[in-house]
């Protein structure tokens, strides 16, 4: 069964003429790991919110079509409920810490405390999401103290304790160092490898190659779009929506170098197989 | 001719721990980068050079005046920072007076304000929106006026604080741009920076800080050849640089296009 | 970290001792004197309340607490002492000026009380985390959402000074005299208020969506980390504390 359906979204914020999101369908099963990319504008963080039921239970507007969740629709829910099947996390992490409790730990169970789980239920989800994002060495600091990287990874732990079957990240690495986006990309990894769907907007295009089952491309709030890293970043006219190939893929391009299936490489690892032989 | 000359430089934040351990540097005309991890003391860097923060120790001469001798709106005339986050400066209702507020601030008279907001304002692409409120354009957009605000006070010396943050594909080339040019006008550009493939693409010379000191600085090919003093300062190689030294290649190579010409010459 | 709270960790018995309880002292602190009246009753209570301070381990922290506020009590004693109504009695001279009985007394009176209400406050706010004065509150019913906007100001206005402080450095790195006479000071009044303001609109709508996100308003009833400190001595204290109190009540009543 699909784990996320969207059928013919729309959706248009109040004051505005334009449709952000302009008729957009997909369907993502469990455990897939989805790059979203796109230009600036292009309505990739309003897919994100309208994925959560932000849009348009609280961010109003126009809305149009279905966003269902395990079959459940989640604009007929309250945002709490479908916390607890999607989650989603944000660009800056301090926004992010509730900012009433003082330790890692108890940060951690904010959404637990209000979803009514039980103690005892609670401190085991709590172990196993500080341990799942490494950062149980840090259980008793002030998550103010934190560095961004950490900060974030905490801000996912708090969202994977719901036990969310879907994570929804919109650039969550765009404000951090190199080293702070490795580890928020390797805590990702490890989500999607127990099972976790992932769905993760980024400009790392890099990153988005080597880690993501499929890309979904999006511009002007319309899908353009939804295949496998090679097809997507492939077509000759990926420039025309705004959206650089990776590196990789724009030496193998230069130099005509395609893999078995007519697609150029996009990861360092493919582009190198096939350069190396070359150079022989 | 040195812009700017940091002697012994010593930093604290009070109560802290030693955020510049005795930083020595010329800064010539070379555009320059500066990476390094969170927390190793480039921000911190740059506000001393500003003259936002006054050294507890040693000196920064900014064309040839002590900051602890100046004050930072009498700096201004010489040396222009770009921050992070446009928000942090932004409050007119029309972009052609945001862009003109630093101007006006350091003396300019009205008219070779207007001039120097106008020419900033085309350069950064921006000539058609001039009269909208900043805050009906873009956050991309956004940065692009906080940019030209401080390109029209036509300082010797800008510095950017990680312009390429939330930026796409088209605002990461057009922010490149804008530093060639720039540099093509004799100014001297400081950014301090995370995407190291930018890095090799704009720079001519590129510094690394780690805890407080600077551990390399030289040209980028340089800088970038070093992998393992890169690892300690918790940084990466270029993705082209990551590659060719996988396939074997003996030189450093920075750019998609050194690779490719690389790889089509014969033999 | 920066935050605002006066609170001192440690793990003495005074920390133990679960707000709630804490709240009720401050409470008995305030009023047994006042009721049973007599500069006796008001000197034992604020003895008892600072052996608790001692005990806390924090007198180093009321110190200054107390030595700011003395220096307001000194200007009441000094005013009372020579201008008050009642003035009758000299107390003693110093030089042109007398000092009067009635005044003084009565000044000191209104100290002992200031003292009282100081030092029983600040047992509870230097030995206990705030956030677990807030979690005790919303148990006895207290509003979750208000409860969440004491706790998180604590650590997030902290924040927003440190964005200030960016703001500012921003401003004057445009040429912005942020200082020196007053002109100048007015006029960089809106350059500072204006980036102010849109920034804590954007991290507030921010923060909005990632409360809502983690279930913030959820119909669920809630349920807490960490149990509720109601140990059997904390039901015992309590109980002495209201029993002193009626006590004072009905020998104010008898006598």
């Amino acid at each position: 069964m699909k784990r996320l359906v969207v059928e013919d979204l729309k959706y248009r914020y109040p004051l505005s003429q334009e449709l952000a999101l302009n008729d957009i369908s997909f369907a993502v099963e469990k455990g897939e790991f989805i790059g979203i990319v796109g230009p600036n504008g292009a309505g990739k963080s309003t897919l994100c919110q309208a994925i959560t039921g932000l849009a348009p239970n609280f961010l109003k507007g126009a809305y149009g079509g279905r966003v269902l969740v395990d079959g459940m629709e989640v604009a007929k829910e309250e945002i709490a409920e479908i916390a607890t099947h999607v989650g989603i996390v944000f660009q800056n992490p301090f926004t992010q810490i509730a900012g009433s409790k003082l330790t890692v730990f108890e940060e951690v169970a904010f959404g637990l405390e209000n979803l009514g789980i039980p103690r005892y239920e609670m401190k085991k989800r709590i172990e196993e999401a500080l341990e799942l994002l490494d950062i149980a060495a840090l259980r008793d600091r002030n998550p103010f103290d934190l560095s961004g990287g950490q900060m974030q990874r905490l801000a996912i732990a708090g969202i994977i304790a719901m036990k969310p079957e879907i994570i929804v990240l919109d650039e969550p690495t765009s404000q951090l160092d190199p080293q702070g986006s490795e580890e928020v990309f390797q805590a990702v990894q490890n989500l999607s490898r127990e099972g976790m769907t992932v769905l993760m907007v980024e400009h790392k295009i890099e990153k988005i190659a080597a880690y993501a089952d499929k890309v979904l491309l999006l511009c002007a709030g319309k899908l353009i779009d939804f295949e496998r890293p090679p097809k997507v970043f492939s077509r000759e006219d990926l420039e025309d929506y705004g959206i650089a190939p990776p590196v990789f893929t724009r030496v193998c391009k230069k130099l005509n170098i395609k893999t078995a299936d007519g697609l150029y490489p996009v990861t360092l690892k493919e582009a190198y197989d096939k350069v190396v032989k070359i150079l022989e | 001719m040195n812009k700017i000359k940091v002697k012994n430089l010593h930093f604290t934040y009070s109560g802290g721990q030693e955020v510049l351990t005795g930083l020595n540097l010329h800064f010539d005309d070379r555009s320059t980068a500066i990476i390094g991890q969170n927390g190793a003391g480039k921000t911190t860097f740059v506000k001393l050079l500003k003259g936002l923060l006054k050294p507890i120790q040693g000196d920064v001469w900014i064309k040839g005046f002590n900051t602890k001798e100046h004050t930072v709106a009498s700096l201004a005339r010489h040396i222009g920072l770009v921050f992070q986050n446009p928000n942090d400066q932004i409050f007119k209702s029309r972009v052609i007076d945001e862009v003109m507020f630093g101007p006006l601030n350091i003396g300019q008279v009205e008219q070779e304000a207007k001039k120097n907001a106008v020419n900033a304002l085309d350069m950064v692409g921006l000539s058609g929106q001039a009269e909208e409120n900043p805050y009906d354009l873009s956050l991309s957009d956004r940065k692009l006026v906080s940019i030209a605000s401080i390109v029209a006070m036509n300082t010797d010396i800008l510095i950017f604080d990680e312009p390429t943050i939330a930026q796409d594909f088209c605002g990461r080339e057009k922010i490149k741009k804008i530093i060639s040019h720039l540099r093509k006008e004799g100014k001297l550009i400081i950014t301090i920076i995370h995407d190291m493939d930018f890095v090799a693409e704009t720079f001519e010379r590129t510094i690394v800080f780690h805890r407080g000191m600077v551990l390399l600085d030289g040209e980028p090919r340089e800088v970038f050849s070093q992998e393992q003093e890169l690892r300690e300062a918790y940084l990466e190689q270029p993705h082209v640089t990551r590659l060719a030294k996988k396939l074997g290649i003996k030189e450093t190579l920075l750019t998609a296009e050194e690779l490719i010409d690389y790889v089509k010459k014969p033999g | 970290m920066k935050t605002l709270s006066l609170y001192q960790p440690g793990r003495s018995i005074i920390h133990k001792i679960d707000p709630v309880t804490k709240l009720l002292f401050i409470i008995l602190a305030i009023f047994v004197p006042i009721i049973i009246g007599t500069w006796g009753a008001a000197l034992l209570t604020l003895l008892i309340s600072l052996s608790f301070i001692l005990i806390g381990r924090v007198f180093k922290k009321v110190l200054p607490i107390l030595g700011f506020s003395s220096i307001i009590i000194l200007s009441v004693i000094i005013i009372q002492g020579l201008f008050y109504v009642n003035n009758k009695a000299p107390l003693f001279t110093l030089g042109p000026v007398t000092v009067y009985r009635e005044g003084f007394y009565y000044a000191l009176n209104i100290a002992l009380r200031i003292y009282n209400i100081l030092v029983a406050v600040s047992i509870l706010v230097l030995t206990t985390k705030p956030s677990d004065l807030i979690e005790a509150l919303v148990r006895k019913g207290f509003s979750p959402r208000i409860g969440y906007i004491f706790s998180s100001v604590l650590q997030i206005i902290p924040q927003m000074m440190s964005t200030v402080d960016t703001i500012s450095d921003a401003q004057r790195s445009r040429g912005l005299e942020t200082e020196g006479r007053l002109s100048a000071r007015i006029k960089a009044f809106f350059p500072l208020i204006g980036p102010v303001v849109m920034n804590s609109l954007i991290s507030t709508r921010e923060r909005a969506m990632a409360l809502e996100v983690r279930a913030f308003n959820s119909k669920r009833k809630k349920t807490f980390l960490h149990e509720e400190v109601k140990t059997g001595y904390s039901r015992f204290l309590q109980f002495i504390l209201l029993a002193i109190l009626l006590a004072a009540i009905v020998w104010r009543v008898l006598s």
